[in-house]
């Protein structure tokens, strides 16, 4: 048999070292320091994930958005950002996004574009204009001319009232009728010797008088009737006639300097709509720019004074109608946006109006609009995290909404789910134009992809990172650029080759291949600092491969500390795990510890009974539901072996039990099926198992070995338990040889095997298998097991005869 | 009026604008460290004439109605009792003593029992009907039966302009005239200006003499010449920018229809100096 090195290596046999762990090799790596290395041109081993995204981009059509999915720490992230930024800089920056008043509906506010970078200068001027304002129209109203005209309208009015009251009061008085004013209006009573007189002064009048003075009375309160039916009339022409000269004295001033600006933004229609609306807003709100007159007095309320901030706050108010709320700024943008919003909830996506508490209650206006991420990304590109976005209060169908819609409406969460009432801003809409790119799991993924109708709509291109890189020779120097990439970019030390190959090597362990190579750039970037550190600590200027062994040991180190609690056990003989002699009936087992980030073998003992039954294998583990479906699976694969190599002359007339002794959480998968088989069948033919040895694989119907994952970790996990018995050289570990290829063993392990102290053994089947673990021929073994059967069935065929129904 | 004052009194009633006069009357009362004491006036004509079987009230809001001696009253102790409350804000804003008082009779039973240490303020005008429209309030009638200092005012006291002063002689009620008005110009934070005839501005020593009067203040003053023909006086104040006009209570201008044209025409507050 051929490894992928072309190297030999004979099934049954131990491997020779050199296939326990592949070197990288210095004609791969040809160069001294990682200093020499040019930068790596991308992300490695991800062209699939890379074309997919530049093709999305390529495509400014409705629901080309990204998901890109890949296992966390590949360089999702990295590689969109980078290609995204790339795009983005040939590409127009999006205009300024402004909110300004709507004045003939202020709970609407209008939306303003300008071309990048001119919304700060066009807030600036408004502000200006109003300042001006502030000024030349008070002295507008200073002027002499205006006070003339004004005075004119004044003395219509006094005119008015002079002919009205005055004259009905003085033909009142003729008469010696008095015009009283009342609390609530006005009187006609008749008068003498200026005091109005008193019912029986009046009744001790003759009667012609009182009924001359009664004709009287009634005339002049006609008169009174109509003269004050035309006080609303002159009002309100006195109001119209004031407004009028006011408009004029106003539209003066503000002509000028509206006109400047719209000279200064002449090309831009919606904004010179805008400025006609401020026109007109000012020349009919002039009073809020001048000064408090005090043409009638206005006391000031009953309690305490106004505070002066409260009177600034008031005048701040009056003004801010004329303000613009520049709520994205892409003055400073070269290309469009590519923005990241690492908390994608609702809000920080769609904007949200904010409020302002005044004199107790919560006031708001256009200028409180804040703006969300789909604002900032808007022509641009948005990337957000697929996870937080799911679990992040409604973020996930804010996007969906604004993406189907083309807008982006801020409201908040209450009225988007029509749970509030209450009158708020409805901003004008914005037509939104970006590209999302969602960052998440498989898992998600597919979960999307099958449970929300939209999904599959709206992002159309999957961006699939893979987790492996092939290991060849274009690709370890590729690696070993992208190393020399981050060392750089990072400034650490410079990396010798031995340092460079050594990375690579963990590479590929991490990848738990020794042909691959792990794409999860944040694992490496990790070692590169903290070897970079120990260079530090040592004080070497060039980081060489002690550093990254230490770096790599001193992670184990942190992480191992229940796996050497379970290997003290062991050597303790808490947890019996022998490893010498040989019983019948037991075998160890190897099953895998994920301890957080790092991933340790666990040695278990594994036992088998047989007696006289009706064919049945029990899953021990499986009965007390600590079994998952895979190791169940295993099991009855192993008794479908047994019943097609054993079954076909006879009836299985056993019953097996299997158990993981000592186990006491659950078991799943079914890389422990070879060891189990074995156990049974050592059971059933009495031939004791050597003890020395641990099994790990799976096996088919047919007794083939099949390849099962976790390889390194449960080779070095049994050799652990060795090395603290004591190495004999009888120990090892037997595993399908088509998991050869996957073997990147710690370096003590490659060593004890070189000196011969520990064996790693391929398999090719179960019968080779069973011959290397009892010393006995597979022939002598199967006829053992058959005679065995055999009895069964004659004890089990007498008993049926003698007490039919009587079997266990 | 040389004299200390001790209290100030404004007095109101349902008609006038109200506010202006315990505004000029609360600063007045802090400036000189005196008593605010309110007087509401329930006017006995208004009474008199809701006893009348044909009394009417036609209001821009209810048109003709019938005015009634309970509805009159009713409304009479609502607004006193508005005055009262704003008595009470504008004393506690300036941190001032005060007391409030009602009295049923004509204007001047108000103030009937001022005495020489009082300063009397009253409103000049009666609150408008609509916007604009306004009738002279009652008030003019109650100064000259006063014994103290009365002040007319029209408008709230911060305003700019000068205080004029009518000077005609050398009198002790001339001497009290400008020392009131020195004080009320050095109050309002505006100029002194005094109005004399030509023969008397041009004597040296009436100008020593004035010099003296208003030594102890610091307002600028100015010595303006009263025009030959009298009638012309009142369009002089008004040129001048006049906030106050201060005249002595044997001037002409202060008898009743005379001071109850230049409250009309002048369209500034009045101070009557006894």
């Amino acid at each position: 048999m051929v490894d992928r090195a072309g190297q030999e290596f004979k099934s049954g046999e131990p491997l020779p070292p050199t296939l326990l762990h592949r070197r990288s090799t210095p004609e791969e790596l040809p160069f001294k320091l990682s200093s020499e290395l040019a930068d790596a041109p991308a992300m490695i081993g991800q062209d699939r994930a890379a074309e997919a995204v530049e093709f999305a981009l390529r495509i400014r059509r409705k629901g080309y958005n990204v998901y890109a999915l890949g296992p966390a720490g590949t360089g999702r992230h990295s590689l969109v950002l980078d290609l995204l930024r790339r795009r983005a800089a040939t590409e127009s920056t999006p205009p300024d996004l402004c909110y300004v008043n709507n004045f003939s509906d202020p709970q609407r506010p209008r939306q303003l574009d300008l071309p990048a970078g001119q919304g700060a200068g066009f807030a600036a001027a408004m502000k200006r204009l109003i300042e001006e304002l502030r000024i030349s129209l008070p002295a507008a109203f200073e002027r002499d001319e205006y006070r003339a005209r004004r005075e004119v309208l004044d003395q219509q009015m006094k005119t008015h009232s002079e002919e009205g009251f005055g004259g009905l009061q003085q033909r009142a008085e003729a008469k010696g009728i008095a015009l009283i004013r009342t609390p609530m209006g006005l009187a006609l009573a008749p008068e003498r010797d200026g005091k109005v007189m008193n019912p029986d002064d009046f009744q001790a009048l003759p009667e012609d008088e009182r009924k001359r003075i009664q004709a009287d009375l009634e005339t002049a309160q006609g008169e009174l009737e109509a003269v004050m039916r035309q006080v609303p009339q002159w009002e309100r022409e006195h109001r119209d006639a004031v407004r009028a000269l006011n408009r004029d004295t106003t539209g003066f001033a503000v002509a000028g300097l509206v006109g400047e600006l719209r000279n200064t933004y002449a090309d831009l229609p919606d904004l010179l709509d805008y400025l006609d609306a401020v026109e007109h807003d000012i020349k009919e709100n002039v009073d809020d720019f001048l000064p408090q007159s005090q043409p009638q007095p206005t006391p000031e309320p009953a309690g305490s004074p106004i505070p002066p901030a409260a009177q600034a706050a008031i005048e701040d108010m009056r003004y801010r109608r004329y303000q613009v709320n520049v709520i994205v700024d892409n003055g400073n943008r070269q290309g469009a946006p590519v923005v990241y919003e690492d908390n994608p909830t609702y809000q920080n996506l769609v904007g949200r109006v904010e409020h302002l508490a005044r004199f107790g209650a919560l006031i708001t206006d256009f200028n409180l609009i804040q703006a969300g991420a789909l604002h900032r990304a808007n022509g641009g590109y948005l990337i957000l995290d697929a996870e937080r976005l799911i679990t992040g209060g409604y973020g996930w169908a804010a996007l969906k909404r604004g993406l189907q819609s083309g807008e982006i409406r801020i409201e908040s969460i209450e009225q988007a789910l029509s749970l509030a009432s209450t009158v708020t801003l409805q901003p004008e809409p914005i037509t939104l134009d970006v590209k999302v790119v969602l960052v998440g799991s498989p898992m998600l993924y597919y979960l999307l992809s099958q449970h929300d109708e939209d999904f599959a709509e709206l992002f159309k291109i999957a961006a699939d990172f893979d987790d492996r890189v092939a290991r060849d020779t274009d690709a370890t120097m590729l690696y070993a650029r992208a190393i020399a990439t981050i060392v750089r970019r990072e400034h650490l030390r410079a990396f010798d080759r031995d340092a460079v190959a050594r990375v690579i090597e963990q590479a590929a362990r991490l990848a738990g291949d020794s042909e691959r190579l792990s794409t999860s750039m944040r694992a490496i970037h990790e070692l590169l600092q903290e070897a970079d550190q120990l260079a530090a600590d040592g004080g070497k200027e060039v980081v060489g491969a002690v550093e990254v062994q230490g770096a790599l040991d001193a992670q184990i180190r942190r992480g191992d500390r229940i796996y050497r609690r379970m290997q003290e056990e062991i050597a303790r003989r808490t947890i019996r795990i022998e490893t010498s002699g040989a019983a019948v009936g037991q075998i160890n087992g190897l099953s895998v510890i994920s301890l957080g980030a790092l991933a340790f073998g666990n040695p278990t003992r594994i036992t088998a009974q047989v007696r006289m039954g009706r064919g049945e294998v029990v899953d021990i583990e499986r009965e007390v539901q600590l079994g998952g479906p895979l190791h169940s699976k295993g099991v009855l694969i192993l008794s479908g072996f047994l019943g097609g190599k054993f079954g076909s002359v006879r009836p299985l007339s056993l019953h097996a039990s299997l158990v993981f002794e000592q186990s006491y959480g659950g078991v799943d998968g079914d890389s422990a099926s070879a060891a189990e088989l074995f156990a049974l069948l050592s059971a059933l033919a009495e031939v004791p198992i050597k003890q020395s040895f641990a099994v790990t694989g799976s096996v088919d119907q047919h007794g083939v070995i099949q390849a099962i994952g976790g390889i390194n970790e449960k080779i070095e996990g049994f050799f652990d338990v060795c090395l603290a018995a004591g190495l004999t050289g009888e120990q090892g570990v037997i595993f399908p040889t088509s998991n050869v290829k996957h073997l990147m063993l710690r370096a003590d392990v490659v060593a004890a095997a070189a000196g011969g102290k520990f064996r790693v053994i391929p398999m090719e089947t179960i019968d080779q298998g069973l011959q290397l673990l009892t010393g006995v021929a597979t022939a002598v073994t199967d006829r053992k097991i058959a005679d065995r059967l055999d009895d069964f069935a004659a004890k089990a065929a007498a008993l049926a005869r003698t007490a039919p129904g009587s079997m266990p | 009026m040389t004299a200390r004052i001790e209290r100030v009194v404004v007095a109101l009633d349902a008609v006038s604008e109200n506010r202006a006069a315990i505004d000029t009357a609360v600063r007045l009362a802090a400036r000189w460290r005196a008593r605010l004491h309110g007087v509401f006036v329930e006017d006995d004509d208004l009474l008199r004439l809701a006893n009348l079987p044909f009394a009417r009230q036609v209001s821009l809001g209810a048109g003709v109605e019938r005015l009634t001696l309970q509805q009159a009253e009713r409304q009479l102790r609502a607004f006193a009792e508005q005055a009262r409350r704003d008595i009470a804000a504008a004393a506690r804003r300036r941190n001032v003593d005060w007391s409030f008082d009602i009295v049923r009779g004509a204007a001047a039973a108000g103030i009937s029992s001022s005495t020489a240490t009082d300063f009397i303020v009253a409103g000049t005008a009666t609150r408008p009907i609509g916007g604009h429209f306004r009738i002279q309030c009652r008030w003019w009638s109650a100064v000259a039966p006063a014994a103290s200092s009365f002040l007319l005012s029209s408008r709230m006291w911060d305003r700019h302009g000068a205080v004029v002063a009518l000077v005609h002689n050398r009198e002790p009620a001339t001497e009290r005239l400008l020392d009131a008005a020195a004080q009320l110009a050095e109050a309002g934070g505006g100029q002194l200006t005094v109005i004399c005839p030509g023969e008397l501005a041009e004597d040296e020593t009436f100008v020593a003499w004035l010099g003296e009067r208003l030594a102890d203040y610091s307002v600028p003053v100015e010595i303006d010449l009263a025009p030959a023909d009298p009638s012309e006086v009142i369009r002089r104040i008004v040129n001048l920018d006049c906030r106050l006009l201060a005249i002595t209570a044997d001037d002409p201008h202060a008898k009743p229809d005379q001071l109850r044209n230049l409250i009309a025409q002048a369209a500034c507050d009045v101070v009557v100096i006894r």
